[in-house]
């Protein structure tokens, strides 16, 4: 979260609150609503991250990326208050998958898959593209939400999630490959051509 | 060039199914499309797809891939109703 450094006054406080971090109370709306999936549970954690956010304030620097340290706030109160009530036993453990992948023999245990034609993908309607993306295991689904849909930068997207960008990298490189194995999949029970 | 290329490949079949380099390509490939390659990442990229059919399909249904998340995702608007109560607990 970083020091308490800046010790703005209330006008001020209120003055950020208002017109640096509610112009992306949609996209923390969306964040939390992906990451949860969930109505409930996404308002409920963009509450706390909004008052987590007014709370810590002072080590916010007025003018510089507001969007991304408010996601980092939301990303860290999803893993410590709610991801942990959702996490079921089957879950995959992508730190391991993550260190077999970037081990020197770990090929991607994803298969590219050679099946699925950008046509399919423009006939598919955007409800199967987010039960795709819904499907994904959370963490693979994240690096997805804030590259392709938020247009983080890799850079952006290591502090949000607190890793180094060559593992921004590796998992997203990953979750491309699920996305499109789910994708394909889906697009073939489907009967896509 | 590359258009026509693609286009004598495609009409008359000689398009190859491999490319020996096709997983480094694709790595190369998103992060050109991620806008984090290098202009050399990038101009290697370009000049390779242009002769390769394989790897140019692999750029076509990454760029698909993307603006289908990117268009087709639904977005939410948070509820007015939420937007007052967090205003009111913060005491805006």
């Amino acid at each position: 979260m970083g020091k308490a450094k800046n010790g703005y006054s209330d006008l001020e406080k209120r003055d950020i609150f208002n017109n640096e971090f509610m112009v992306h109370i949609d996209a923390l709306y969306n964040f939390a609503f992906k990451l949860t999936l969930d109505e409930d549970e996404a308002k409920d954690l963009l509450q706390d991250t909004c008052m987590k956010a007014f709370r810590f304030i002072d080590s916010f620097e007025k003018g510089t990326n507001a969007k991304a340290w408010l996601f980092r706030i939301l990303k860290n109160n999803f893993i410590n208050d709610y991801r942990k009530k959702s996490k079921t036993p089957g879950m995959v453990d992508y730190q391991e998958v993550e260190t077999y992948y970037n081990s020197e023999d770990g090929e991607s245990p994803v298969e590219i898959t050679t099946d699925l034609r950008s046509e399919t993908i423009k006939g598919m309607l955007g409800d199967e593209i987010t039960n795709a993306l819904n499907s994904m295991d959370v963490d693979f689904r994240t690096v997805i939400i804030l590259c392709d849909l938020e247009g983080f930068k890799y850079e952006e997207m290591a502090k949000i999630l607190d890793i180094p960008i060559g593992t921004v990298r590796s998992r997203l490189h990953r979750a491309r490959n699920i996305l499109k194995e789910k994708l394909a999949t889906y697009a073939a029970s489907m009967g896509y051509k | 060039m590359g258009v026509f290329v693609r286009w004598l490949q495609r009409t008359f079949g000689m398009a190859k199914k491999t490319c020996p380099v096709e997983q480094e390509c694709l790595e190369l490939l998103r992060l050109m499309l991620d806008e984090q390659a290098t202009e050399e990442e990038s101009k290697y990229v370009h000049e390779h797809i242009d002769k390769c059919y394989r790897c140019y399909e692999n750029y076509d249904l990454e760029n698909t891939i993307r603006e289908a998340v990117k268009n087709k995702v639904k977005n939410l608007k948070v509820p007015p109703e939420l937007v007052t109560e967090i205003k009111n607990k913060i005491d805006l």
